[in-house]
């Protein structure tokens, strides 16, 4: 998980950053070379132009609200809309509907002696087994996969079929043995569900394994010069191995639903917590 | 071929390793190896699910097949392999009533493991088209498991003895 999203992340600034620089060249490179009666790039800008102006004859600018906008009455210097105003309503609404289905206000607790830091949406569990450290990292962001609601059945409601939200994070289980200079980390997911029988039933198993790398103790950064496993097309008698392996450190199935529930709760726990803060920023009281 | 193993339910600490080493020797004696293999690990409530389902019997069981072919090919199968696209190559899906059948041996004090193998071959041998229904489908079905745990029991020194034993008609 850590090393696929710092690939990302890098993927996504070289890719901006080609872009936004083709962005600049282009219409420079244009405008010396293009006449003055090129259509390409001037109706746009002259448009832009004209709208920006003021004076008589001049049409509503594109960059003026259309809304009346009410009076500042709380100093803040900030934009108070009629979208706004509706916008705290409809939050305060929702907040309340939030709050009333939720399940719990405090988070769940594992079986198995797991201890839990929290860092906002990043969660840390550990424990010590026989001398042995094992942590369980996940984070709730991007966790609830999509849901495709189904057509009611005759005679059934549609609010019946409304799926409940559950978040399944990618969660990184990092296993130290004692005074040794690399952790065993195992990155993994709880797949979607194969398909069944028709009878409603998955047949996945409830977590998978997707990759297995060595890693230096103590340090944050993935080692990208690291072998790193993965498990797609790996023996099917190895991959059990390394099941029973975390099994064995309390990173079986009955785990591996305990973690749903407490990254449910605490994926809900912040998404309420957001609309709290989203309300106040737009009211700003 | 591969047998894919899946386990589904968090009711008994499965080892997995072991279940495939012994289920892949199975395989291998019973000379199926080319085909694909389910097996799927259930808990009582699941595993009484789909039997309630597929056989209208609303409890749990220890062990429901599910044939990719007809009854009829039975061993015949096994000398169809260079016939069959490789995409047909399967033998079906076996679900383990895993909850059902360590209650069992807990009762009768055996070994869980061993059942397991023992339930899987039977299972195994209703996809190849084994019954129990009559006096001689049931003879046929034991003779089959019994050979094929003979030498089971002799490359491992196991002393496993056929399920269909248990269902003398």
């Amino acid at each position: 998980m850590l090393k696929s999203l710092s690939r990302i992340v890098s993927a996504t600034a070289r890719i901006s950053s080609v872009s936004s620089s083709s962005r600049v060249l282009e219409p420079l490179v244009r405008s010396r070379l293009c006449s003055p009666g090129s259509a390409t790039i001037r109706p746009f800008t002259r448009s832009l132009w004209m709208m920006s102006k003021s004076g008589p004859g001049h049409r509503p600018g594109l960059f003026t609200t259309c809304g009346r906008v009410p009076p500042v009455s709380c100093g803040c210097g900030g934009l108070h809309t009629e979208g706004d105003k509706a916008f705290v309503e409809f939050l305060s609404d929702e907040i309340k509907e939030e709050k009333k289905i939720q399940k719990n206000t405090s988070l769940p607790k594992l079986s198995g002696g797991w201890e839990i830091e929290l860092n906002g949406t990043e969660a840390k569990l550990s424990r010590t087994v026989g001398g042995e450290k094992v942590s369980v990292t996940f984070n709730i962001n991007n966790s609830i996969p999509p849901t495709f609601e189904e057509e009611p059945e005759s005679g059934q409601k549609a609010e019946e079929n409304e799926p409940e939200i559950v978040s399944t994070p990618n969660f990184v289980v990092e296993v130290t043995k004692p005074s040794s200079k690399h952790s065993l980390v195992f990155d993994c997911h709880y797949p979607e569900d194969e398909a069944g029988r028709g009878d409603g039933e998955e047949e996945s198993d409830i977590f998978a394994i997707r990759e297995v790398s060595f890693q230096p103790v103590g340090e944050s950064d993935w080692k990208e010069t690291s072998y790193t496993l993965n498990t797609d097309s790996l023996d099917w008698a190895l991959y059990d191995h390394m099941m029973d392996f975390l099994a064995d450190r309390g990173v079986d199935n009955t785990f591996a639903d305990e973690l749903v529930e407490l990254s449910t709760a605490l994926e809900h726990q912040e998404y309420i917590k957001f609309l709290e803060d989203l309300s106040s920023f737009v009211k700003c009281s | 071929m591969s047998l894919v193993l899946r386990n589904l339910q968090r009711v008994v600490p499965l080892r997995r390793a072991r279940l495939r080493h012994d289920v892949e020797l199975l395989r291998r004696i019973a000379r199926i190896e080319k085909f694909d293999l389910g097996l799927v690990c259930v808990d009582n409530r699941r595993i009484q699910r789909i039997n309630s389902i597929y056989r209208r019997i609303n409890m749990p069981t220890d062990v429901l097949s599910f044939p990719f072919y007809e009854a009829s090919c039975c061993d015949n199968l096994t000398s169809l392999t260079s016939d069959l696209p490789r995409d047909e190559l399967n033998l079906g899906d076996i679900f383990l009533g895993v909850e059902y059948i360590l209650t069992q041996c807990q009762e009768s004090s055996e070994d869980f493991y061993s059942n397991l193998t023992v339930i899987t071959l039977h299972g195994i041998c209703h996809l190849l088209g084994y019954k129990h229904g009559s006096d001689d489908k049931w003879i046929e079905m034991f003779q089959k498991e019994k050979h094929i745990l003979s030498e089971f029991n002799r490359l491992t020194g196991s002393r496993l003895e056929p399920l269909t034993t248990r269902f003398s008609s």
